[in-house]
């Protein structure tokens, strides 16, 4: 459950941008998380409703699942995987190896200013 | 009243990110190279402490951060092997922070500290997350937990640099290949290095802990060298 941690950080996060922009409110949230960070995007929404839900009401969160890239040694393919085992979609060779997919930021916000 | 869209693009463990970035540099800064041992509870990664400090504790001066939910009897069992230990109780915690490392930094010398441990809570998902200033993530596996551990629960065999497998003297009792358990960890990581273990009989821990010292070598080295070529 690193999710409440993850979620309280994001909290943080929008409070300081949040100071920056006087007489605003949150409208919306968009939070990318990687396919191999380790997270549940469930979960993660969930703590963040509960954590948010202080201070924050009414806002939209986006979570946007970024997925990681295997490169076929059979074929050379370069494709997206979110899951092992890396199958090339090509040729049905295995990959070894996957890069990216570690993201864990909060990509924007959006606000209301009076 | 206006609308606004404001580019934030900040990783969410930034905060904590600076402050492993601090722990890197306070570690680099006395010579100590530092492990953060990552695994499912129960894979053997105090007893693979207890026969790794007997075999290098008289050639290097070793240091352990122990962490577990709740109690301290990783750490005690540590302490009878006359190596400063210093225990986490995370009470609830399902992963060490960087906060709680440097906290408990403070209670060990590391101007006399070539080699630390940072055993990290028995779970092999949240603990990947969290840069504790580390030099390196290991990763254990104990071959009584399957060889698909590494397709389940990726993000630890990703970002980590060593696997260590460990129970290797049960493998003739069990339906478990090794060599198909290291390929599915580096169809996850093709760069990791793997040791085959049993604290039981000893196998694979000369490898393991000779590993380590060159480790710790060429840090020596390296910040020598550095110290050396400064004005």
């Amino acid at each position: 459950m690193h999710e409440m941690s993850l979620a309280l950080e994001i909290k943080a996060i929008c409070e300081r941008e949040l100071a920056k922009l006087p007489e605003s409110r949150l409208t919306a949230l968009g939070v990318e998380v990687g396919a191999f960070s380790g997270v549940e995007v469930e979960t993660l929404q969930f703590c963040l409703q509960v954590v948010m839900s202080e201070g924050f009401d009414g806002f939209r969160c986006e979570v946007v699942r970024q997925p990681g890239t295997a490169a076929c040694l059979s074929c050379g393919l370069e494709f997206q995987v979110t899951q092992a085992p890396f199958e090339c979609p090509r040729c049905g060779a295995l990959a070894h190896g996957v890069s990216g997919g570690d993201s864990l930021h909060v990509s924007y916000i959006e606000v209301e200013c009076e | 009243m206006s609308a606004e869209r404001v580019d934030v693009k900040e990783k969410v463990l930034s905060a904590s990110d600076q402050l492993a970035a601090e722990i890197r540099a306070r570690l680099e800064a006395n010579g100590v190279f530092a492990v953060n041992l990552i695994s499912s509870p129960g894979s053997g990664k105090t007893t693979l402490l207890e026969c790794t400090v007997d075999l290098m504790k008289e050639s290097l001066r070793l240091g352990v951060v122990a962490g577990d939910v709740q109690t301290r009897n990783d750490a005690d069992r540590l302490l009878r092997h006359e190596i400063p230990v210093e225990a986490i109780e995370t009470g609830g915690g399902c992963h060490l922070d960087a906060r709680q490392v440097s906290k408990s930094l403070e209670g060990l010398d590391l101007s006399k500290t070539d080699l630390l441990f940072i055993e990290n809570v028995g779970n092999l998902v949240c603990p990947s997350s969290f840069d504790l200033g580390e030099s390196m993530k290991v990763v254990l596996m104990s071959v009584t937990e399957g060889e698909d551990k590494p397709l389940k629960y990726p993000a630890a065999f990703k970002r980590a640099r060593v696997l260590v497998l460990t129970k290797t003297d049960l493998v003739p009792h069990l339906q478990f290949s090794l060599d198909h358990a290291i390929e599915n960890a580096r169809a996850v990581n093709p760069d990791l290095t793997v040791f085959s273990t049993s604290s039981y009989t000893g196998e694979g821990l000369a490898e393991w802990t000779g590993w380590l010292a060159g480790q710790v070598a060429v840090l020596k080295r390296n910040k020598g060298s550095g110290e050396s070529a400064g004005p």
